[in-house]
């Protein structure tokens, strides 16, 4: 239709770009399934042995589990925090409202080390003592802001309109958000908590600092990596990848799902 | 403003209006768990970097200290101007791999569903593991790697080359293949805006594609190239993964720098003030985004 979008020359480096960024991962998927020792080529022939080595280790499958612990505490904090922010923020007017939400944003833009230290300093001035549990504080902390958006975004399109007439006709402010609100801004909510778990799944400079004799997954692997990379890291990244892969496009699209029903 | 007193819960709630009481209760949770959980830690570390170690123990203080160390003494100013360079490599060269997906997207792809096909075909690599993409690198350009393997059976090289891990540039590598999905977002959400009305119009009066290119679409995605920029900046500003996997011995990174000082050294006073210096850098970087937006951006 328009000459802007249809040159050769920008299809053709848009389908480079799209190999560079699915190349590598495409790689690691296939020689996840490779038999032989090597990280790299050759490849030997298919086999699972990897996978079964990688549910045969005991740190590995330990590490799944308290990184599973610390996404589930992780939602558990930054949503409840998030939505409730969301709603003050869409509904009411207060001194330092701009200042706030820069605030909440700020482990989003600053590097993770900073939070991590911030946070670190905090713990030891207290005397509290490391664990999954700090890194849970941690995470969570930081993850705020995404429930934060999602959900504020979503009650911006809403309007108050719906709100405004539930109170009408009588109904109370936790009536109104369970009957009301939330069935209207689901979408956003899970797909919020969808978007956080997988953050948090994969996150490591807040982790890192923080981490008591507890290791999560991403921990693991990277004390793993930092000696020498071994076919293991592949089965473990695949299923990394096919987990986040699938939390997100979920995520998305019960986030989007919602605002359509909507319009 | 926030429940300072301990007698606050009864004692104030009983006087507010309904009304008050309803933003207390949705405000307040939050406000109150971002002071104890993010301010308090903060200036914490602002207290600290003030302080300094002594046979292992923090003693608290006010000297300048630790800031004129930061930037007077080689490894640490050496790493942050480093850090800074690579991010700045690899927010430009995020930004011009990202451009031509961005094109395609907003003006080539016309129908819903390709475009949301292609959308979800970006946004999945950035979501995928982070180590793993770097870890993915390391296999890749390592001696025994694909890129080696592929060399040596093509009889192009004799033995394996080592050139191409443990170096800058392969930190710059990774950090754009890592975060070009999320420049193409940025950029596409600026492309997205642009009035299909405004290019046909300029078609309709003869100009080129190229002229279109450079006098309406280019200055139109400047707000997303630079709100993409300054956060690819950030992000590799702040990476301790690309460096540690992947970067040589001249490789120094900040943020490996700040862990090696908690872990080893345990010099917490030290690393609170190089997270000062880098909360500020920040705030700088964001106030000179802004005013930059406000210099360049074309109204509509």
């Amino acid at each position: 239709m328009r000459a802007i979008g249809s040159s050769r020359a920008l299809l053709a480096a848009c389908v480079l770009v799209m190999l560079f960024l699915y190349l590598p991962l495409f790689v690691m998927v296939v020689m996840s399934f490779n038999a032989g020792d090597s990280v790299g080529l050759p490849f030997t022939g298919f086999s699972l042995a990897w996978y079964a080595r990688l549910f045969g280790n005991a740190q590995i499958m330990h590490a799944i589990i308290n990184s599973l612990i610390v996404a589930v505490g992780t939602v558990a904090i930054s949503l409840p925090l998030g939505v409730m922010a969301a709603v003050g923020l869409d509904r009411y007017e207060f001194p330092g409202k701009a200042v706030f939400r820069r605030i909440v944003l700020l482990p989003l833009i600053l590097p993770g080390v900073i939070t991590g230290v911030s946070l670190l300093n905090f713990y030891i001035i207290n005397g509290v003592r490391l664990s999954l549990a700090t890194i849970i504080f941690g995470q969570g902390t930081a993850l705020v802001c995404v429930s934060l958006t999602e959900v504020f975004a979503r009650l911006q399109q809403l309007g108050r309109s719906q709100y405004e007439a539930a109170q009408d006709l009588g109904a109370g402010e936790s009536e109104c958000f369970f009957r009301v609100i939330l069935p209207n801004i689901s979408g956003a909510v899970v797909g919020a908590a969808l978007i956080s778990a997988s953050i948090s799944l994969d996150e490591i400079a807040v982790t890192y600092l923080l981490t008591g004799r507890q290791n999560t997954l991403p921990m693991v692997i990277w004390s793993l990596l930092r000696r020498e990379a071994t076919p293991l890291v592949n089965a473990a990244g695949t299923l990394m990848v096919v987990a986040t892969a699938i939390l997100v496009t979920l995520g998305l699209r019960l986030s989007r799902s919602g605002a359509e029903a909507a319009e | 403003m926030l429940a300072s007193s301990r007698g606050f819960p009864r004692a104030t709630f009983a006087r507010m209006s309904p009304q008050m009481r309803l933003k207390a209760i949705w405000l307040l949770p939050p406000a109150a768990w971002f002071v104890v959980f993010l301010l308090v830690p903060y200036l914490i570390t602002a207290t600290y970097s003030f302080g300094h170690m002594q046979s292992y123990r923090y003693v608290p203080g006010f000297s300048l200290a630790n800031y004129a160390r930061i930037f007077t003494t080689a490894p640490y100013s050496g790493a942050i101007a480093q850090s800074a360079e690579i991010g700045l490599l690899t927010a430009v060269f995020s930004s011009i791999l990202a451009y031509p997906v961005a094109m395609v997207m907003a003006f080539r792809v016309t129908r819903a569903a390709a475009r949301s096909a292609l959308y979800l075909l970006v946004i999945l690599p950035w979501w995928a593991s982070y180590l793993v993409k770097a870890y993915a690198w390391k296999t890749i350009l390592g001696p025994h790697g694909i890129l080696n393997s592929l060399l040596l059976s093509l009889h192009v090289v004799e033995s394996p080359i080592t050139i191409l891990l443990y170096n800058t540039a392969s930190v710059v590598l990774t950090l754009t293949y890592i975060f070009t999905p999320f420049a193409v977002l940025s950029i596409y959400a600026s492309l997205e805006r642009i009035p299909a009305s405004l290019l046909e119009a300029a078609e309709d009066l003869g100009a080129g594609g190229m002229e279109i290119f450079w006098r309406i679409i280019l200055p139109l995605s400047v707000p997303g190239l630079l709100a993409g920029g300054v956060i690819t900046f950030a992000l590799g500003f702040g990476d301790f993964v690309a460096p540690a996997l992947l970067g040589g011995a001249d490789t120094l990174m900040i943020s490996t720098i700040m862990i090696n000082l908690l872990g080893v050294a345990n010099d917490r006073p030290l690393a609170s003030a190089i997270g000062i210096i880098i909360v500020i850098l920040a705030f700088l970087l964001i106030g000179v985004m802004g005013w930059a937006e406000r210099r360049v951006t074309v109204r509509i």
